[in-house]
């Protein structure tokens, strides 16, 4: 088989083995159970959740932060390696796309989750005010799963054209929909001028859009007077955090994807080896930010702050503070500056420990702050001075989490993981080949 | 003879039997009755006259009861207001009062109503009592009193001037004390001293210090007399300019970052409205791009 | 013959009288239950009212037929409910040498705005700023901001700021987001996380009642915030909102600063000139928010801060019915 055809049999997707239909029934239980939760939460109100007037926001919202974060993947790895010429990144941007398509759109879910009035969703369109930045994340989230898509889409146009001619005889019905997709994709030079020239496009808007996505959502935070929160270091925090929740879960869900579509040969340990540079870029980045965060308000330490880092470093939430930072954000660093770190199993570790990492790290971002007011918390229940998420909101959080991955092994399932078409043309292998071997 | 002795012997058992019933049958409907009258709470009628110069004249009528040793406002009660001249009783009103037990009775055509010989208007307010209260009276004796005002400017200070008269007298009253207050939105603001003597010409002269504001510069100076035993309390009202005029100071009208939205400040409107077009305009023409993809068969 | 005579004569008299005993006892029974069912209908009176259908026509309907339908709150309202009263600006001042924290304050205001949560919309707070500082009680409400952060942020125009200084919610737009909750400095607003329920447990009697941000709790909605409205229901009636009237000690004026007079409903004074003499302040100045609410500080106090601590419930802000 000459090698056009075996790069097109290892990328195009492979049936549902099953581990994989497991996998998915396995999310969809999850999910059901969410559902069942939600509906509950709609009947009885936000009193099913342990929020209440102090913890005001829980994890709805610090779920909602980090699906937001993690979304940042497709702009740094498409666009950014991009305009810094990295072409290593060729295997890794499909999933890099669909992970970002993926978590945006769970976030303009996560959000509305969060609403005790969701009946009353059209009045932020309505009623919308300029001034408030939740109306500016309303504007800032659908552009951005618009931006998603686009940027997933026009490449994968070609692609969509050699699947269909792939599942011609085998899966007529799946070729008949590829075609359809493909938009009846040539590869005339007309078209290619147009999908290279809006590919440019999308890469570089995606950049600010990204960017402002995350500014958003730091300001959302920012914009109040809240000890934790009044910081003016928030924007570049979150950028950087999301930078960070990006490329950590670029790394895990790569490694996965690698091993059940036996891609080996096309994601090799020298995309793990960059990969693992940029992660610890990324961590560097984000540890410089932590420290301006934490340690110098200490500096000063005036009382409402000295209080909020008290609380961090040694007090109630200090497990989790340090868990957070050290084991997930500086022991990576460490591990990844050497080479053995960046081999593939301890990257998809790193990975892992670095996404759980962002996690609980926006719950320390959120929860805290909202239980040291600047009033004493009088006058409540007991419970009241504490937060921890109900049965009903971990229900919820991991049905939102679940479908996240749903969308993405849905994705995976359908689509080439790795662009066939750039790939071929990286590697110099035409179709004409096939002829000129015959 | 023995059989009729019988029959009447007979006749006036059961007369008896059925007097004696009869009889019990009505002590326990009293008891009944007077057991109620013992559970039944005792209402404290107040009413306070209030004659207001060029309007109307009322009553504050208050009806409260010591219950469990608290006093409780007594509400939704019948309360009918007579006047009393010469042993009649003219009933002018019923009136019900309100959650707090109070009710203000408006009396209608003051000027129609007679004084006795001692020139004193005489009113009673009666209760017909209820299931669960007593009933109750109060009743009302009081002269009718006036007061005229005047604002009188000299050397730019402000004073005014009121006579307290008695109405059917024309006399002059002197030595009552009079308080002087500007009307404000809860309870007036008291100008002057606290208590201002009417001289030998029932007349006080009380300056009106300078800065007191007031919508477009108006003010309602008010000259009381106040819950007096004779003429109950009477309220002389006069307008005038003489106060500093307010100044809206909120920014209800301005472009803040608090106004609703029709009020958004023109940074902010233009610059989202900037970005939204540009970048939904490049992503319709992405779009659009795709329409040309498809289009571009060969 | 004679015995003939006096047996019926004896029959006579024995069934007159019981005859008469029927009567006496249907008698006494009859007049036991008319007279319950006076007192039922005794304010109907049989008068006829005449009234114009919708046509012109006039006809006589029976009083007792006419359901009077209770006047609607904003029937007359002479201005716009986002706008406010106008030439006013309400303001309120808060004497900390007289709170003994008997909590009167915030049982009125939980009355009168049927709260059925567990978070009061008056507090109390134990204050104190440092060691060496003396503590004191400090009563707190919204401040009702110049500069309301919670305005600003509100993504649907629910909360709003009026002319006349008041900071109002529509609980018919809010749609639950809390961002106007995690803004405010002065933690002062509360959420209905589930069902408040007040028309069951409070008897809460909503019949004839129109809701408005103008009286704020009636009703509370779920997934919605709630929060003081310095009761613009009681200004309209020329009264004085709740927390005013129930303080036992005079500790809260209020009044319309452009009229440079508040009052406890029995001092009455001039606005700027009490601030000046008791050198009154805004809590948190700084922030910049520009609160309604000035306090006077504990100077000379009446009573000791110990006093109040009896009353002082840490966990506890809205008392439950049985």
């Amino acid at each position: 088989m000459n090698a056009y055809n075996s790069l097109v049999k290892d990328l195009a997707p492979k049936k549902f083995n099953k581990p994989s239909i497991i996998w998915v029934l396995f999310l969809l239980i999850i999910i059901g159970a969410g559902l069942i939760a939600y509906i509950d939460q709609l009947i009885k109100g936000q009193e099913v959740t342990n929020m209440r007037d102090y913890a005001l926001w829980g994890i709805y919202i610090s779920n909602f932060v980090f699906f937001v974060a993690t979304s940042f993947v497709g702009s740094v790895t498409v666009a950014i390696l991009r305009l810094t010429n990295n072409e290593w990144r060729t295997p890794l941007v499909r999933i890099a796309e669909i992970i970002s398509v993926a978590c945006i759109i769970m976030a303009g879910i996560t959000i509305m989750i969060d609403m005790a009035r969701p009946d009353r969703l059209l009045n932020l369109f309505i009623h919308a005010r300029l001034q408030s930045p939740i109306t500016w994340d309303v504007i800032i989230i659908p552009t951005y799963i618009v931006i998603s898509l686009l940027l997933l889409y026009f490449p994968l146009l070609p692609d969509l054209a050699i699947l269909k001619k792939y599942y011609a005889k085998t899966s007529p019905k799946l070729s008949k929909w590829y075609g359809k997709l493909s938009l009846n994709w040539k590869g005339s030079k007309a078209q290619k001028a147009i999908q290279t020239k809006s590919i440019k496009v999308i890469a570089i808007m995606i950049i600010p859009v990204g960017l402002l996505l995350q500014t958003i959502d730091a300001w959302l935070f920012s914009t109040t007077y809240r000890i934790g929160w009044d910081s003016t270091n928030f924007a570049p925090y979150f950028i950087s955090g999301a930078f960070v929740a990006g490329v950590g879960a670029l790394v895990t869900v790569i490694y996965i994807v690698r091993k059940v579509n036996k891609l080996e040969k096309y994601i090799t340990d020298f995309h793990f080896d960059k990969l693992g540079k940029f992660l610890a870029l990324a961590c560097l980045t984000y540890l410089f930010f932590n420290i301006n965060e934490y340690l110098i308000p200490a500096f000063t330490a005036k009382k409402g702050e000295a209080v909020h880092l008290k609380t961090l470093f040694t007090g109630l939430y200090a497990t989790l503070f340090w868990i957070v930072t050290i084991g997930g954000l500086v022991l990576p660093i460490i591990m990844l500056l050497f080479k053995r770190g960046r081999k593939p199993l301890p990257m998809f570790i790193i990975g892992v420990v670095v996404v759980i990492g962002s996690w609980w790290k926006r719950y320390i971002i959120v929860t805290p702050t909202l239980l040291h007011p600047f009033l004493p918390i009088d006058g409540v229940p007991e419970s009241w001075h504490h937060y921890f998420p109900s049965l009903h909101e971990w229900l919820i959080t991991f049905a939102t989490l679940a479908m996240a991955f749903l969308i993405i092994t849905l994705l995976v399932r359908y689509l080439p993981v790795i662009p066939i078409q750039r790939t071929a043309d990286e590697q110099k292998i035409s179709v004409s080949e096939k002829k000129s071997e015959s | 003879m023995s059989n009729s002795i019988k029959n009447i012997k007979q006749l006036e058992l059961r007369i008896f039997f059925l007097m004696i019933l009869s009889i019990t049958l009505c002590t326990l409907s009293i008891q009944d009755v007077t057991a109620q009258e013992v559970k039944k709470n005792r209402v404290r009628l107040k009413a306070d006259y209030v004659k207001v110069m060029g309007d109307d004249s009322y009553f504050d009528i208050k009806a409260s009861a010591k219950i469990e040793k608290k006093n409780v406002p007594v509400s939704n009660i019948d309360i009918i207001i007579y006047h009393e001249l010469n042993d009649d009783q003219i009933k002018l009103g019923t009136v019900t009062t309100d959650n707090n037990g109070e009710h203000r009775f408006i009396i209608n055509n003051f000027n129609t109503i007679k004084t006795d010989t001692t020139n004193t208007y005489n009113f009673l307010i009666s209760f017909k009592g209820n299931d669960a209260f007593k009933k109750a009276k109060k009743s009302m004796q009081f002269k009718d009193a006036n007061i005229t005002t005047e604002i009188i400017t000299k050397d730019s200070i402000n004073y005014i001037s009121a006579t307290l008269r008695e109405t059917s007298t024309d006399s002059l009253l002197v030595d009552q004390s009079l308080n002087v207050q500007v009307q404000r939105l809860f309870q007036s603001l008291r100008i002057g001293e606290e208590f201002n003597n009417t001289d030998e010409n029932g007349t006080i002269f009380v300056p009106i210090e300078a800065g007191i504001p007031g919508v477009d510069g108006n003010l309602i100076i008010e000259v009381v007399l106040n819950d007096s035993d004779e003429y109950g309390t009477v309220k002389g009202l006069v307008k005038a300019p003489i106060g500093v005029p307010i100044v809206d100071e909120s920014t209800f009208d301005q472009r803040t970052m608090w106004s609703p939205r029709n009020k958004t400040p023109i940074f902010i409107l233009i610059f989202t409205n900037l970005l939204i077009v540009g970048i939904w305009g490049i992503i319709v023409y992405l779009i659009s791009n795709l329409f040309k993809i498809v289009k571009l068969k060969s | 013959m004679k015995n003939n005579k006096t047996n019926s004569r004896r029959k006579f008299l024995d069934k007159g009288l019981k005859l008469g005993l029927v009567t006496a006892i249907g008698g006494i029974g009859l007049s036991k239950i008319t007279s319950k069912l006076n007192a039922t209908t005794e304010n109907s009176s049989e008068d006829k009212i005449e009234l114009m259908t919708t046509d012109g026509t006039l006809v006589q309907v029976d009083s007792t037929e006419v359901i009077v339908e209770k006047k609607s709150q904003d029937h007359d309202k002479k201005y716009n409910v986002r706008e406010g009263m106008p030439n006013r600006k309400f303001v309120m001042v808060v004497d900390l040498a007289k709170c003994k924290n008997a909590l009167k304050c915030q049982i009125a205001c939980n009355k009168g705005h049927y709260i059925t949560g567990d978070n009061a919309w008056m507090k109390v707070y134990e204050m104190q700023e440092s060691k060496e500082t003396a503590p004191y009680w400090m009563p707190m409400t919204c401040q009702h901001c110049d500069q309301p952060a919670c305005v600003t942020v509100c993504p649907v125009d629910a909360t709003f700021k009026r002319r006349d200084g008041l900071v109002l919610i529509d609980n018919e737009r809010c749609i639950g987001c809390r961002f106007c909750m995690a803004a405010c400095p002065y933690s002062t607003r509360v959420f209905n996380w589930g069902e408040p329920g007040q028309e069951i447990t409070l008897n809460m009697n909503m019949e004839g009642h129109i809701p408005s941000p103008e009286h704020a709790g009636m009703p509370s909605i779920k997934g919605t915030v709630d929060k003081c409205d310095f009761c613009p229901h009681m200004i309209d009636k020329n009264k004085l909102p709740h927390c005013v009237t129930a303080c036992p000690n005079g500790v809260f004026y209020f009044g319309d600063k452009y009229e440079d007079t508040v009052t406890n409903g029995e001092e009455t004074l001039r606005f700027k000139k009490l601030l000046k003499d008791k050198a009154g302040y805004r809590f948190m100045e700084g922030l910049g928010t520009e609160p309604s609410v000035y306090y006077l500080p504990p100077v000379d106090r009446l009573v000791d801060f110990e006093d109040g601590l009896d009353k002082y419930n840490k966990y506890q802000s809205v008392e439950k019915p049985e």
